[in-house]
């Protein structure tokens, strides 16, 4: 498989937009405070939860780079990381050529995971206070903030409250948000959660302008269609490290045309191997109580499975090969896998 | 399930709530206990209208309110923090080519300019009536002046104030509750609602702690007093000076948190 596992993908003529170099963070948090405590002092008890680990990666310049994987394994710490709102425990942050600061952000834009809009603000007041957030004033603004309300859609609604507007326009107002600085890297936490399809083909299709103008974007997210059909690189991130980084086709290249999960708890090894084995069979991945397998053709591999397996399966799953079986494949979890959730 | 059940789980929960938000629990209690010692007591033996100019208590109020007016606004505009952080508008600033101190500075600075404007409105009301005698004793307009910079005074403190503890307390409820628990004893022993010279002298020794004190006085002497007032221009100046930039200054530091 073509998949390069050492986190340099980008070419080397092509100036990465960020680079993070054995980059780790932990999350020192506090349990909530217990009832009644008659001292009145909170009783807190401090754990560390590491979100990264060592993580090392490159995105090229004018990409638009997916960083795919479950919720916790550490793609939203990574973000914060990159605008300098958090420092790392270790490792070295460089975004645009230089270490996060306050005038690195200047050129970057983020999108939040969730909503982050005054509802007593009006879309133009709200695109105003942003813009003179990032130094753009007078004419300037006041055109610029028209010209995206158009391309966003929301033209007519420029002084209408936030808070009549629906999720998907207050989506739509915060990509014009993100937009309105002319960002040269663009980060997106999770961007389309919540959306239609519609609302999601709209959003992208902006991005997609932006990233032609010569805008990288980074995707955070754990759609695997969202990042197989965006993004011209993924990174796989698990338990806040790289597991593989590559082109979708590169991440796919081992995978056979069918995917089959199958929930089987008491699958014996030795079946396993002889499964393993039989024509037709790509690589064959066991994380208890799922067996994971790619197959030429789902349709001749599992009757024979069921003839195997006897009354063994709890249940099955099949569909088209997919970048989450290349995740499953290469980090040997599902992307829905939150063990270690941070 | 029985509606009954229904509301006893609910009733459960909300008494939970209550438990774990120490500051509501306290701030409900001791409010009402620390009003009774200190306005009962001031009432029942600062509070005689033959004390104040010609009786006139209306207008021997109008410093207290002014400054009453600067306290609530520095309230309310502190808990615009709270509203700034739920809606996740605070992370998108923070997200922006600026400092959190820089951040936090536009929104005290909006705090002091609304609460420097409503005292000011309160004042300009309240000369206006008729019934309102206010003496002017330095000419109206330096007695504005004099008003303006002590109210502005006011507000920093009270603005740099209600910072610290917004950083400090979780819940907008709980920053209610904290900041009426301490702002409302300071306005009524500031001098605010009763003349301080006749107070017993444990009132007076909290009156002369009090840092609210000295901008009543500060504001009776530019605008209601013939005289110099109980600390006198020069003490009232000072101390406001000083705890106001030293409170601004502090409430500044307080991060405001980052939650992605």
């Amino acid at each position: 498989m073509a998949v390069d596992m050492t986190a340099t993908a980008a070419p080397p003529t092509i100036k990465p937009a960020a680079q993070v170099q054995g980059l780790s963070f932990a999350y020192g948090a506090r349990t909530a405070p217990s009832a009644g405590s008659p001292s009145g002092a909170s009783e807190s008890a401090k754990r560390t939860v590491q979100a990264l680990d060592g993580l090392t990666l490159d995105v090229p310049s004018g990409a638009v780079f997916g960083l795919l994987g479950p919720n916790g394994s550490g793609k939203s710490t990574l973000l914060s990381l990159l605008v300098g709102l958090r420092q790392p425990s270790a490792g070295e942050v460089r975004v645009l050529g230089q270490p996060p600061s306050a005038a690195i952000r200047a050129r970057i834009g983020l999108l939040f995971q969730e909503t982050s809009l005054d509802p007593l603000m009006t879309l133009r007041e709200t695109l105003w206070l942003h813009g003179r957030l990032y130094g753009l004033a007078g004419h300037t603004l006041r055109t610029t903030i028209a010209q995206l309300l158009e391309s966003v859609g929301l033209a007519d609604r420029a002084d209408s409250l936030v808070s009549t507007l629906s999720g998907g326009m207050k989506r739509r107002l915060e990509l014009a948000r993100v937009l309105l600085p002319s960002p040269q890297l663009i980060l997106l936490d999770e961007p389309t959660t919540g959306l239609d399809p519609d609302a999601e083909a709209a959003l992208w299709a902006r991005l997609h302008e932006a990233n032609q103008t010569g805008a990288t974007i980074i995707l955070a997210t754990n759609k695997v269609h969202e990042a197989d059909k965006h993004c011209q690189q993924v990174a796989f991130i698990h338990r806040g490290r790289l597991a593989a980084q590559g082109t979708p086709a590169e991440l796919k290249a081992g995978l056979k045309r069918d995917a089959v999960w199958v929930e089987w708890p008491d699958l014996p090894p030795t079946l396993a191997d002889e499964i393993a084995a039989w024509e037709g069979v790509g690589k064959l991945t066991w994380a208890h109580p799922t067996l994971h397998v790619t197959v030429d053709a789902a349709s001749a591999f599992v009757p024979r499975l069921f003839q195997a397996a006897e009354d063994g399966i709890r249940a099955i799953r099949i569909r088209e090969s997919t970048l989450e079986d290349a995740y499953f494949d290469i980090v040997g979890a599902s992307l829905s896998d939150q063990r270690g959730a941070v | 399930m029985s509606a009954l059940a229904a509301c006893g789980a609910l009733l459960q929960r909300d008494v939970r709530a209550v438990l774990r938000s120490r500051s509501q629990l306290y701030s409900t209690i001791l409010l009402p206990l620390m009003l009774l010692a200190i306005l009962g007591t001031g009432v029942s033996q600062g509070l005689d209208p033959t004390l104040v100019r010609d009786g006139d208590y209306a207008t021997f109020l109008v410093p207290g309110m002014i400054a009453m007016a600067v306290l609530f606004s520095s309230t309310f505009s502190s808990a615009s923090y709270y509203r700034d952080r739920d809606s996740g508008l605070m992370r998108v600033m923070l997200a922006s080519p600026h400092s959190p101190r820089v951040i936090l500075l536009g929104k005290a600075l909006a705090g002091v300019s609304i609460g420097g404007l409503q005292a000011l409105a309160v004042l300009a009301v309240a000369a206006a009536i008729p019934a309102i005698d206010l003496e002017w004793q330095h000419g109206v307009i330096p007695g504005i002046a004099l008003a303006a910079i002590g109210i502005a005074l006011l507000a920093l403190l009270l603005n740099g104030f209600a910072q610290v503890v917004a950083s400090r307390i979780r819940t907008m409820q709980g920053f209610h509750l904290v900041m009426n628990l301490v702002l409302f004893p300071l306005l009524f022993f500031s001098g605010a609602f009763f003349p301080l010279e006749d107070l017993p002298a444990w009132l007076k020794v909290l009156a002369t702690a009090n840092p609210l004190s000295y901008g009543v006085d500060l504001l009776r002497v530019a605008i209601y007093d013939d005289g110099s007032g109980y600390f006198g221009l020069p003490l009232d100046f000072a101390v406001l000076t000083a705890l106001a930039f030293a409170l601004f200054a502090w409430g500044l530091q307080r991060h405001p948190g980052y939650h992605w």
